[in-house]
Formats: structure tokens, sequence, C-alpha cells
């Protein structure tokens, strides 16, 4: 009886196994053929061609405009009138510590979080592209996930947004989790981070298990994600000059990157990636298994594969700028073939391209300044376009004449980028820029509105 | 026929009774084997940092979801004070009950009672970590707001006189209500705020008209309440308290012995940190100038800051790349901010010294991280200034000297520690949900 559970459950595996590389081997071609937005899950419906929005999730800054955290919509496309320009401010109440974004598989609803208020925004942005609407709020993140706080990344797959937190409502610090919701925004599961009194299964490979978290990543055709892992409440929302003065709160980053079973959500391999390990891009070829990911406090640039044996492993790869400065690498955003990562770092205002055509030898070709500061970056589908924004988080700009906050656009030939616009979002009274996600009409087989401020796909 | 039935009757009677008694006796002990395994959660962030300044720093984390307690009766510890501690004062419009402590403790945990719903009083005052942040060195509030002061210890606040490190308030009744309104603190708008609030909260309904005779909130009943929960957070009866009161010989070690001689004579520590006959609180409740204030406002600026990226990964930052990113600080000018005194300038509250081993960063600014630095400063004889106070003055202590009163600072930590630890992770965190008031779970914001 035993035996014949054994075999039937090695047969469900085999099949679901097979489905995955089916799957896997679709979406993998979908990606790289159609050179696809850089950074999103591969389980997301895709653009073809030019993006006609970006959708600016911006902070709030008290004492300018209405002092509340909204949903800033830009024209992006060349052929609008109104290109370049700002179509939409939905303003959602509070400033919440508006951060990261993430959309649907379906594109259809965009998730947006504030990590002071534990508030998810749930925006409409496929019903009219040009002016999302406010679907949902999710107030109950906390109650619901048992003390989760500061919903951070928010990552499609099928049916479901998985939401990686970054605190705790115990003690602020970093221990934390990851909570799956459906599309719709109902809470489905909580899943905590491993920590060395309870691992949950997985194996401490270095000497952290520190169970902080920050940024998720998932590799279905090999059955993975990837989580990474930066810091608590008391430090993301500290002036951050105190806190590098502070060596207690210095003391509390994460220094780990977990590879976790995608199917099951449970814990695999803890790394020790030491300095704050943030963002992570996996690669999008189909027989490139491997993620990167940077870390902000340590400057570098680390590999997470799977070796010749199958087995996954970490390696820092390469350092940003001068370590010793602390220049702060921030977001990064791998290209659609696997070829170029570029490195934001917040301090000195730069943007950075990798050559990771080696991806254990990244090697910098080319920087430009992008303003006094910079964070975050989205390229187009093809490359040829960069998005750029300013703000980290409020309390850690830049103060005074260096507290820029914009949001950029520059084209990229291959060799340099050139500017083509830049909106000034102090001087529009609506705050600080920071996470960017593209809309456009053929996602939803949408013709422009009648009042012209539309256009279509192709002039 | 029916005195068979009344037998099986009786036997089956006898099986259900054993079994009760059997899984009465088993979840009991459970609970206790729950609870000792968990006394490593008492005693510090469970997020523990020891080693970090080396590069082979092992993490020993703890778990969130093991991090469960054991409800105490609370009002133990006011009607018997641990050994060491005097009667405890209550005023008397305000007596203890167990229906007040209750909802204070309720009180106490709700981040709702903010304007954001995300910062309870237990927010700064963090249980395992001796009811104040051992991970920052000053106080942060809603929105991230820097506050210029370590938050201080709840244990024993009922004994204080004067609180705040400034002395400013005099009642914890009154004294509730600062971090309620202070902008950099729990920021609401305004008292009637917190009160609405409060009566708007499904989890309070009836629990004020039960612990005040039919009255409900108000200003004065949620002082009230908050109060008598932490007069009820009396910890003593410590290896020292066991030694010196208690006569036990063998509670304390020979160094916690010789570091009490030097901290009662040739340290001169006893002078502010008070040890009477028959009851210790380690406090004079007055106000000193000792210098650290005066040198953190008009100290010159150095040009660099050693700054930790990692373990074992340290950098010098130039100050010109961290004052890019920070706001202007805070001065403070210590009791003078209450007086308006030029002579109260930099003059701050002596702490009550008990459980200080749990207590770190230490001094008004958590500027010293361990209790030697805090040693070593006033061995150097604080630093120099106009109002120094004429009581600091440079000790020449030995290192053996200084390593034997952190062993008696050690042996300060109370006995009933774990239990009141134990009891506020029993205490619901209050989150906001369905039917409060700031409900938002459809489009429609507040």
């Amino acid at each position: 009886m035993k035996k014949k559970a054994v075999s039937k459950a090695k047969w469900i595996q085999s099949i679901a196994t097979s489905a995955c590389v089916l799957v896997a081997s679709v979406v993998g071609f979908q990606s790289t053929a159609m050179a696809d937005e850089t950074c999103m899950s591969p389980y997301m419906a895709k653009i073809v061609g030019q993006e006609d929005y970006v959708y600016v999730w911006t902070l709030g800054v008290e004492g300018m405009g209405d002092g509340q955290d909204k949903l800033v919509t830009m024209s992006v496309n060349p052929n609008a009138d109104s290109y370049g320009k700002v179509v939409n401010v939905l303003s959602v109440g509070g400033r919440n510590e508006a951060h990261h974004s993430g959309l649907t598989d379906d594109r259809k609803y965009l998730f947006a979080g504030g990590l002071d208020s534990n508030k998810i925004f749930v925006f409409d942005v496929a019903t009219n592209p040009a002016k999302p609407t406010l679907h949902k709020v999710i107030t109950d993140f906390v109650e619901k996930t048992g003390g989760m706080v500061g919903p951070h990344t928010f990552y499609a797959l099928p049916g479901r947004v998985m939401v990686t937190a970054l605190s705790n409502n115990v003690d602020h610090g970093g221990r934390t989790g990851m909570a799956e919701y459906t599309n719709e925004g109902e809470f489905i599961a909580a899943h905590w981070n491993p920590t060395d009194e309870d691992l949950r299964g997985a194996e401490k490979v270095g000497n952290v298990a520190d169970g902080y978290g920050y940024d998720i990543r998932a590799l279905p055709r090999r059955n993975v994600m990837v989580t990474s892992s930066f810091t608590g409440w008391s430090n993301y929302m500290m002036d951050f000059g105190q806190m590098l003065g502070d060596p207690e709160a210095m003391k509390r980053f994460g220094n780990t990157a977990i590879v976790w079973d995608l199917h099951t959500r449970k814990p695999k391999k803890v790394f020790e990636v030491p300095g704050a390990p943030l963002e992570i891009r996996c690669a999008w070829g189909s027989q490139n298994n491997y993620c990167f990911t940077t870390t902000a406090l340590t400057s570098k640039i680390w590999l997470i594969y799977e070796d010749e044996e199958g087995e996954w492993q970490a390696k820092d790869v390469a350092e940003i700028g001068d370590p010793s400065k602390v220049p702060l690498p921030v977001d990064i955003s791998i290209t659609a073939d696997d070829q170029g990562l570029w490195v934001q770092t917040f301090l000195d205002g730069k943007t950075r391209f990798f050559d990771i055509s080696d991806p254990f030898n990244p090697v910098q070709k080319y920087e430009h300044v992008i303003g006094e500061q910079v964070n975050m970056i989205s390229q187009s589908w093809d490359g040829k376009r960069a998005y750029f924004t300013s703000s980290l988080l409020g309390n850690w700009d830049k103060t005074g004449e260096a507290d820029e906050q914009y949001f950029k656009l520059f084209t990229w030939n291959g060799k340099k980028l050139s500017h083509e616009f830049t909106v000034d979002f102090y001087e529009l009274k609506l705050g600080r820029a920071h996470q960017m996600r593209f809309g456009a009409y053929s996602l939803y087989s949408q013709k422009p509105n009648s009042d012209g401020t539309m256009l279509s796909q192709t002039k | 026929m029916i005195s068979v039935k009344k037998n099986i009757f009786r036997f089956i009677n006898f099986c259900l009774l054993s079994l009760v008694v059997i899984i009465f006796v088993y979840a009991n002990n459970f609970q206790s084997s729950a609870i000792a395994a968990n006394e490593k959660h008492f005693y510090g962030p469970g997020d523990n940092k020891q080693g970090y300044e080396s590069i082979d720093y092992v993490t020993n984390t703890l778990d969130l979801q093991k991090r469960v307690g054991k409800q105490a009766d609370l009002l133990e510890f006011y009607r018997n004070p641990p050994l060491g501690l005097p009667p405890a004062p209550v005023p008397a419009y305000n007596p203890l009950t167990e229906e007040k402590v209750s909802l204070g403790r309720i009180l106490f945990f709700d981040r709702r009672l903010s304007i954001n719903d995300t910062f309870s009083c237990a927010i700064c005052h963090i249980p395992e970590q001796g009811f104040t942040n051992n991970e920052i060195q000053t106080a942060i509030g809603v929105e991230g707001r820097s506050g210029k002061r370590n938050a201080p210890t709840v244990y024993n606040s009922g004994y204080l006189k004067m609180m705040f490190h400034d002395g400013r308030e005099d009642s914890l009744e009154q004294q509730v209500w600062a971090p309620f309104l202070a902008r950099n603190e729990m920021a609401n708008p305004s008292i009637g705020y917190v009160i609405n609030k409060i009566k708007a909260i499904p989890d309070y309904d009836g629990l004020f008209e039960k612990a005040f005779d039919g009255r409900g909130p108000t200003m004065e009943t949620v002082g009230m309440a908050l109060a008598s929960y932490q007069r009820t957070l009396n910890a003593a009866d410590s290896p020292f308290d066991r030694w010196h009161f208690g006569k036990q010989q063998d509670a304390v070690s020979e160094s916690v012995k010789r570091g009490f001689e030097v901290f009662t004579g040739k340290g001169q520590c006893s002078v502010c940190h008070l040890i009477h006959e028959d009851y210790a609180l380690f406090a004079d409740n007055q106000l000193h100038n000792t210098g650290l204030g005066y040198e953190t406002s008009m100290g010159s600026n150095s040009t660099t800051t050693r700054v930790q990226l990692a373990p074992g990964v340290f950098a010098d930052l130039d100050n010109k790349i961290i004052r890019s990113v920070s706001k202007a600080k805070l001065n403070d000018v210590g009791r003078y901010e209450v007086t308006e005194n030029p002579n109260d300038r930099w003059k701050f509250l002596t702490p009550m010294l008990r459980n200080v081993a749990l207590t770190a960063p230490y001094m008004h600014d958590g500027s010293m991280q361990s209790l030697r630095e805090v040693m070593e400063f006033y061995n150097q004889g604080g630093v120099e200034n106009e109002l120094l106070s004429p009581l600091i003055k440079p000790l020449d202590l030995s290192d053996q000297e200084i390593d034997d009163v952190i062993e008696f600072l050690k042996s300060l930590t109370g006995s009933n520690i774990g239990t009141l630890v134990a009891d506020a992770f029993a205490a619901p965190i209050g989150n906001i949900s369905k039917d409060d008031p700031n409900w938002a779970h459809d489009n429609q914001i507040k």
C-alpha cells in the first residue's frame, strides 16, 4: 500500500515536472524571442512594442501639494500629444511610505504597498490604462499574516501575488516572511523565513540565518524562488544619516539570500550574502539557471546559480564602484538577452552598465550620472528605453538642493544613454518618485479613448 | 443487573475523570515545558547580534513563531513587591485593580492607538529587550520621525517620582499622554482623537466601564489604566537582592561582592544610585550634568564616521556624505528644556539600575553600547564643562575594579523577568482589522 502511494506520488511528480518544463520552455521562448520587459515575472502577460504609460508609485511629502502618496500616470508613447506629461494623479490618503508595486499575472491589477502603514493599494489598470482606479485597499496585512510588517515586493505567480515583507509587529526589526494573495487581493497564506531556531527544513549553508526579507523572483523551469534581505522598520524608516551613525542599528541588516521550492513554498537553502542583498533579477535564457543580486552596503554583485551537479550556490562575482566609499547600489535591471545588467548607485547618482555575458565575471562597460541621486530603473521591452526615478526611502533621500525628485527617460543605443525628457516631481508638487510599472493598450486589445488624449500603437 | 450497570457507569466515569486529569496534567506540563523552552526569548532581542563585529559572526536567531508566553498574576508583583523593592506607591485616586491592569495591558500593546495604526507603547518598550529597545540608540516614531533620546525601561516605573530623561512629568497617569500626542512618537492629532478611536474599537467594548465603575474611555481613565499596568512591572529579587537583603551568601560571586564594594566606595556610584537599608532603587530622583549632553551639543565634528557594513566589514565614511542624507539633528539641552534655567543645561535624570544588563544601549541618548563604555566614561570623570556636577570626577578605577562593578550591575536582573516577559508575550497585539475605525478594505479610504 505504502509502495503504491509512493509510486503514485512519483507518477504525479513526474507529470507535474513535465508540465512545468513544458510551461517553462514556452515562457522562456516567449521571453527571449520578444525581448520582454526584463524584470517581471515570467508568468506575466507580455507587451509587444511601445509602452503607453508608466505608473509611478510616488511618496507624498509633508507640506507639499496634497501631502499624500499617489499613483502618477506618465504618458510615454512619443506618438501621444501628452508625451512626457503627467496624465493622471490618483491620491490614496496618508503617507504610507509608498515603495514598490507589482502587477498581477494578467496585468489587470497593480498592487502597491506602503512600507509604513502596511496598506496594499490594488489599482485597476486594465479598464482604462490612462486612468487607473483604486479597486481595493488591503488594510489587514499585519493581522492576516500573523505579524508581518512592510509589504515590499509584489510578484506574480499564476493567479497569485507573492508579497515579501520587511519587518514584524513585535520589535520592528528584520525578522519577517512573505505572504500569498489571490489576484483579487484575498489572503491565502503566510510563509515565515527560516531562522536558526526554526530553519523550516532549509539548510543553513553559511554562518547566517537571520530571517530577514526583501525581494523575490522565480525561475519556474527550475522550480525555484529566491529571496533577499534588507532591514526592519526601525532602520528603513529612520533618518539615513542618523542610522549610519548608530552602531546598533547598523548591525540590523540582512546578510542572507534564500532559495525556496517554488511549488511547495518551502525554503531549501539559506546562503550567506553579507551587506544587505536587495533586488533579485533572474536570467531569461532557457539554459541560464542563475539570478543576480547586489549588496547595498558592501557594493558587490552576487550570482546565485545552479551548479553542474544541480546544487544551488551563491558567489560574489564583482565589485560595484569603490566599495570603501559605499556608493550604495540599489535597483538593478537585467537585459532581456542576459548580456547586460544596469546597476544604480544611489549616493553618486550613477547608473552603471555591466557586461554579464560571463555571469561569473561581470565587467562594467559604461556609467552615466543620472542625477544627484538615483534609485529605480525600468527598461523597455527591447532595451532601447530606460526610465529612471529618484527616491529611495522617505527618510533616506538626500536633503536640501540634492533632493532632486524626477522621472527621466533615456534612450540606449548599446553604447551610451541619451536624455529624452525629465519630469520634475517637486515642481509639480507630486512628491518622491519611486517604483515604475508599464501599461499599454495592446495588453487589453483596447483602442485609444475618443477624447484624443490617447493614441494608437503605431503612427 | 442494575448494580452491574451502575458499576459500568462508575467505571466509565472514573475513566473519563482520569482522562480529564491526565489531559490537564499533560497540558499543564506541556505549557510549562513550552515556557521553559521559551526562556531564551525573554532576555534579549530574538535577532541576536552578539559578535557582529567579527567576520566570523554566527547567527543564533530566534523564531517569532515560537515567541509565545503565558499570562501571569501581575497584581501579585504589586501586592508583594519582589525582594529589594519597597511597597509600591499608588495614588489614592487610582487604586490598583485586576480590571485596570488587564485593560492597561491591552492598551500598551495596541498599535491602533497611533495616527496610522502602526505604533503601540510596546514598539519602543519591547518586552524581551528590557521593555526598552536594544536595537537603536534613540527612539523612532510614526513615519520614522526621530526622537533625540533613548527609550527608557518601563520596569519599576511605578517608583519614579519624575518621568522622562528631563524629569518633566510627575505621574504615570499623566505621562502616558506625552507619547500619544508627540509628533515624533505616536503622533495622534488630539486627545479627543485617541478617546474616540478607543470608543470605536470593538475590542474595548465594556472594558473601561468594567474597570472604572461605569466610566468609559476618557483622558483620565486611559491614563489610569496604562499606569496600572506599568505599576505591576516590578522586577527585582535579583541575585544581588538575595545576597544583600536576603543574606544568602552564595547568591552572588566574589566578583559581584567586590563590585558592590567599589560601587558603594571608591566608585561613589551609590551617591546617586542610592541603596537604602531595606530596599534599593539605585536612583536619587535628581538630575545631573555628567558632560555627555554637553559634549554632544558642543563637541567638535569629526570628518569621518566609522560605519559597519556587514559582519567584520567597516568603512570610514566621509561626514559630508552622511550630512547629505541627514536631516538637521535635534539638539538636546536636557532639563533646561523644561525649566529654561541656564543652570539646568545638559542635566538628565539619574536612571534606576535594576535590570540594567537588559537595557542597552545606555545613557539618555543611547550613545554607549556596553556597560564597560559607561564605566570608562565615569572613570575618566565625564566630560568637563562649566556646569559639570561636582559629583562627577575621575575615579581612578582599575580594570579589575571596573570588571567587578560590571559583574555587580549584571547581578541586578530580577528573578521574575521571565514571568513578566512571558505575560507580555501572551498579551494581544492590537493590529487594525475589520470593524476598526480606520478599516478600508474596499476602495473607500477612511
